[in-house]
């Protein structure tokens, strides 16, 4: 897994766990951005955000030492964000997503490619977004591992506690969710088309 | 879709394409999907239009639309940490605060209320129930009603605090209740309002429920089956009121017959008719003349208190210079500068009085017992061993108060410590809403339909004088410490600020002007704060005129093929 847009430095890691305060303010400047926009995606409002961005850096101030150098710092980093962001979601039980792991349950129609496509053209990025906001917390959660953290299913599986063969329904429906978000379409959503 | 049905049934399903473009097929799965997609063109496009999806999922979170807030700028931890010693000391300090603000004050003077003229009632009786206000449980009923409403209000809050923090909790507060005082329904019995420059109740006049007056001059010479409440420069009442007397006045004079209680802050207060029940009043000058009579307890905050008539009950008078002349049923306890009793005095009961010389007592004056006297020591407040003590549990009870207020309103009370840092915008603030306000509250308070919203917005004054050495502390703690960016953080500079304030205005205090001055300086500091606070916050928000920054494209994930060639 690779942070977006962001080369890890290897040496600040080990100065800030060695105990070098400079060193982690260096990480905390490098990274503090890119886990607060991870955070601003995945819980609701931007005063959650900020609370849960200065609660995920304590957190891994703390879990430093436990930190396996060969693997990847930001892969790492984000384990602990999106565990901390879903621990929040999950307290508050807010839009409890109703999914069980039934995977029989899933719609296995075969959408219209077309109309599906036109849809994904007309949108922007901003209207995305706002679609994004309109998810239940276990469908943003999932899609803002994917796509923006770029989890492995197995990362997203340890992380919503599913088992991993039910992460591509989460991310299927969750797509499901967005697409009805962003059009209202129930067709193009339930993957009813003829 | 354009394939006839037998056709359709050959299609990949959704989540076989999702996991294929995912790569979360095996291979040989994979090796179909692959084969299948290059026969099938709707199968190839759903697959391109699932890619597209993905792309534009990463692209829409990857953009960065909100800049890093100003308040995670900087990790501060290491300041939280420290502060961790203070929240012990600070808690320790406001338990015991809590237990000897009960022992050392609340059981003396319930004690003494109790000892004092309201003899077997317990303080919460004598406030509630033989106080003015107590309308018998009838009205309690709708008080439970107000209460359950606030309550059930205060639930409401604290659900949706979290979706309110931005439009402010304290907003919904405070429309809550002006609504509650909007909608609260008048009292059911004929209350009535007579305001004027001069208002008279004649002789033969009768008026039955509760009376309030506003006024230059009052005189009640008729009947009223109920309480009076007047605001008036001079009052004469004369007549026969059935309920109470509820009076704030320059001078207050009762000649005629009470049979309720009188409640008094006035200038002057002399009876010289007959009160069935008891008195309470706060004034510069209190006469109880030789005709009057007063059938239960006095209680009297005055400076110069004389006694010619009979109480029925027990007194407790503070006063500088007091003189007994009359008959007291109950006991006698007093505190002041001197005390006369002369010689038509009668007192049945002990008298005990704490002042700075020996009561002057006739020789011919009737005493159950001897004057118990206790002497005032004279010496400054901070020459006494205690008084440092106090200083620390009420700095302690400041500080759990600023606690208190940083969980109701925490994004409020970032905003007005922000406020504060800004010296001069604050202080002139502060200025006009130091002496603006109460004025304000006065002149909305003496129109009496105002009371309420009057009575609000001095509430609303007095709490802002309150807490501004606390929001004085919180800015000299950031000084300090830096910025805090959770709310622990900030609280923890708020109490060592606070403390630190205290430490430096204590003897400040003693210096009169220069006391004075500190004091006037940090309130205004801190309600000006507090307003300014206020102000931003119900200001309307501003559209952000800025754009967003640029997109600049991010690596793609690499599980995506988001930009490659197909997979068919």
């Amino acid at each position: 897994m690779s942070a977006p847009g962001i080369t890890e430095p290897a040496e600040a890691i080990a100065r800030a766990r060695a105990g070098d305060a400079n060193a982690w303010g260096e990480l905390y400047r490098e990274y503090a951005p890119a886990i607060f926009r991870f955070c601003r995606r995945a819980l609701p409002t931007r005063e959650d955000a900020e609370d849960a961005t200065m609660e995920i850096f304590m957190k891994l101030r703390e879990k430093l030492g436990q930190y396996d150098t060969t693997r990847s710092f930001t892969a790492w980093l984000y384990k602990v964000a999106a565990n901390h962001c879903w621990d929040i979601l999950r307290r508050r039980k807010i839009r409890q997503d109703k999914e069980t792991e039934d995977v029989e349950s899933v719609p296995l129609e075969h959408p219209d490619p077309n109309q599906l496509d036109k849809l994904i053209e007309q949108r922007t990025s901003e209207e995305v977004r706002k679609a994004l906001a309109k998810l239940g917390g276990r469908a943003r959660m999932a899609l803002v591992m994917r796509y923006y953290s770029d989890m492995s299913y197995d990362e997203i599986a340890d992380a919503l506690g599913v088992r991993r063969a039910f992460v591509g329904v989460v991310l299927l429906r969750a797509r499901h969710e967005l697409r009805q978000a962003l059009e209202g379409n129930a067709a193009l959503a339930a993957g009813g088309a003829s | 879709m354009s394939e006839a049905p037998g056709e359709r049934m050959k299609h990949l399903d959704e989540m076989t394409c999702l996991l294929y473009i995912e790569r979360q097929l095996d291979r040989a799965r994979a090796l179909e999907v692959s084969a299948h997609t290059q026969e099938c063109e709707a199968c190839r496009t759903l697959l391109r239009a699932l890619e597209r999806e993905s792309r534009l999922l990463t692209r829409a979170m990857l953009e960065e639309d909100e800049p890093l807030p100003s308040r995670l700028a900087q990790f501060q931890e290491r300041a939280r940490r420290s502060m961790q010693w203070i929240w012990g000391l600070a808690f320790g300090l406001a338990a015991t605060g809590a237990y000897a603000l009960y022992t050392q004050y609340i059981v003396p003077w319930q004690t003494e209320l109790e000892n004092a003229g309201f003899g077997g009632s317990n303080l919460l009786n004598l406030l509630i129930f033989q106080g003015a206000f107590w309308k018998g449980w009838q009205s309690m009923i709708t008080v439970l009603e107000v209460a359950a409403l606030m309550t059930l209000g205060a639930l409401g809050v604290m659900f949706l605090r979290r979706r309110l923090r931005r439009g402010s909790a304290l907003a919904v507060v405070f429309a809550g209740f002006c609504a509650a005082l909007l909608a609260m329904p008048s009292p059911a019995s004929a209350t009535e309002f007579r305001n004027g420059t001069t208002i008279e109740i004649h002789k033969d006049e009768k008026i039955t429920g509760d009376v309030y007056i506003t006024g230059e001059r009052t005189r009640v010479d008729g009947t009223v089956d109920g309480d009076v409440i007047i605001f008036s420069q001079s009052v004469d009442i004369n007549g026969h009121i059935l309920g109470d007397v509820i009076a704030f006045g320059q001078s207050v004079r009762i000649n005629g017959q009470v049979d309720g209680n009188v409640r008094g802050a006035c200038n002057n207060l002399t009876i010289t008719g007959n009160v069935t029940k008891n008195a309470t009043v706060f004034s510069q000058t209190f006469t109880l003349d030789g005709n009057g009579k007063l059938g239960g307890s006095l209680t009297s905050f005055s400076e110069s208190f004389s006694q010619d008539g009979s109480v029925g009950r027990d007194m407790l008078l503070f006063f500088a210079h007091g003189t007994l002349a009359g008959k007291v049923a109950g006991a006698v306890r007093a505190k002041g500068d001197s005390l006369t009793i002369s010689s038509s005095a009668v007192i049945d009961g002990p008298v005990r009085f704490e002042g700075h010389k020996q009561a002057d007592v006739s020789p011919s004056a009737k005493l159950a017992s001897p004057v118990d006297f206790k002497q005032l020591e004279r010496k400054p407040e901070y020459l006494k061993g205690n008084y440092y003590v106090w200083r620390v549990i009420w700095t302690a009870a400041f500080i759990l108060l600023g606690l208190v207020l940083f969980f109701l309103m925490p994004e409020f009370s970032r905003e007005t410590i922000q406020a504060a840092e800004h010296v001069g915008l604050p202080i002139f603030l502060g200025i006009l809403v130091f002496f603006g306000v109460p004025i304000g509250a006065i002149i909305v308070c003496i129109t009496v339909v105002g009371i309420p919203i009057g009575v609000l917005t001095f509430g609303v004054w007095l709490l802002m004088l309150c807490t501004a050495e606390l929001v004085v502390g919180a800015v000299v703690g950031t000084w300090i410490l830096g910025k805090g960016t959770t709310n622990w953080e900030m609280i923890g500079r708020m109490a060592l600020g606070f403390v630190i304030v205290r430490i430096v205005y204590t003897p400040l205090a003693h210096m009169h002007v220069v006391g004075l001055l500190a004091a006037l300086g940090i309130w205004m500091w801190g309600m000006g704060a507090i307003s300014v606070a206020v102000y931003r916050r119900f200001q309307p928000m501003i559209p952000p005129g800025a754009p967003a920054a640029p997109y600049s494209p991010s690596p793609m994930p690499p599980n995506t093929t988001v930009g490659g060639t197909l997979p068919a």
